[in-house]
């Protein structure tokens, strides 16, 4: 066998699950570097306004990434397999790594104390949805929270990490590169997971229809904060919904 | 080969062998399978510096580059994390690929509107 195509489909998801595969994974593109970024990246002269303005996006990041890793290590007890059990303590480890990291990030830029920053400057919106997605993981609804959590958290994260990196200061940037680069395999997981559910029991897509909606208007309201806070012109707003609501879709669930 | 992106696939005859996975017969579905007589141009993939699996994995793997970047015959691009999926053949509607960074199954379609290749998640 000379291509990754010809494995069986069983012998696919082994190994992608692996803590294995997460460890060479990550190994590639976080050895050598420090709270996410090459230890030599250099700042960038930011004008206060800039700073400031950086400084509340990385809290509202850091609500989001709290909120994935509280949800991700509460939904280890109730995943329905092995698999998504070793999947979900390398997603832990990862979220623990982006909520380090961003906090980092503001200690850099002069927030004395970051936990007191975010309480103090997070989105309301976000903070609402942190709360909801807790109370899907504590109410044990697997489906539910994985949608909450991988489906539209992490859609929502993959689509704002990308744009913020292009436009970032070079260490901010790095370390947004290397978050995406996490995330890829968070969306994967949730959009598969559920995927393969709504295909062999079609009334679980009522009820997640029903955490779509009541949930999107909290994402999509962050989303907005956000892009205003990074400047981004009003098309660019748009084509980041349409990210964030591409994944929701190809699961069947009307935009 | 030409029309092929900088970094992406060379046709097999110009260049040697690359390292094997593991033993075994390919996976019903795979474009191996999918390709019996061994009729489709094989490619020999070059590590572009995709750092997101493991070491043995990388070479079928490549970023999009943006406007500018073309897919070649053996690739295609994931919908779900838009990174380029690449195949040791040429690939055609029905093959089986995987895309490693987001752990995702895909199928190989054809855009009926644009005559490209896609790939639809198989869940």
């Amino acid at each position: 066998m000379s291509d990754v195509h010809d494995l069986e489909p069983q012998a696919f998801l082994e190994e992608v699950h692996s803590f294995e595969f997460w460890f060479q994974a990550v190994e590639g593109y976080l050895s050598g570097t420090t709270w996410g970024h090459r230890p030599d990246a250099i700042e960038s002269p930011m004008s206060a306004e800039d700073r400031d303005r950086l400084i509340t996006v990385l809290c509202n990041y850091c609500v989001g990434e709290a909120a994935a890793l509280e949800g991700a290590s509460g939904l280890i007890v109730i995943a329905p397999n092995r698999l998504a059990k070793v999947f979900l303590a390398t997603q832990v480890a990862d979220e623990g790594r982006h909520l380090e990291v961003f906090y980092h990030r503001m200690r850099d830029l002069g927030v004395s104390d970051p936990e007191r920053e975010v309480e103090r400057r997070a989105s309301g919106s976000l903070q609402t949805f942190r709360r909801r997605l807790l109370e899907l993981v504590a109410s044990k609804d697997w489906e539910a929270a994985i949608f909450a959590q991988n489906v539209i958290l992490e859609s929502l994260e993959f689509a704002v990490f990308q744009d913020h990196a292009r436009e970032a200061d070079p260490v901010t940037a790095e370390v947004l590169r290397g978050v995406v680069k996490d995330e890829r395999r968070h969306i994967g997981f949730g959009e598969n997971e559920l995927g393969r559910r709504v295909a062999s029991a079609p009334h679980i897509r009522a009820r997640l229809g029903q955490i779509k909606k009541e949930l999107d208007h909290l994402v999509l309201e962050a989303l907005e904060e956000t892009n205003l806070l990074l400047g981004l012109p009003r098309d660019e707003h748009e084509r980041l919904g349409r990210i964030y609501l591409e994944s929701v879709a190809r699961l069947g669930f009307a935009t | 080969m030409s029309g092929v992106p900088d970094g992406g696939a060379r046709d097999e005859r110009d260049v040697a062998a690359t390292v094997e996975l593991a033993e075994g017969e390919p996976a019903a579905g795979s474009p191996a399978a999918n390709d019996p007589q061994g009729d489709r141009q094989r490619f020999v993939l070059d590590d572009t510096g995709f750092d997101e699996v493991p070491k043995k994995y990388r070479r079928f793997y490549r970023k999009w580059k943006g406007a500018g970047d073309r897919l070649a015959p053996n690739e295609v691009i994931c919908p779900v994390c838009k990174v380029v999926i690449r195949s040791s053949r040429t690939l055609l509607p029905g093959d089986r690929v995987y895309c490693m960074p987001c752990m995702s199954r895909l199928v190989v379609t054809r855009n009926e509107a644009t005559g490209d290749l896609e790939a639809l998640v198989a869940y």
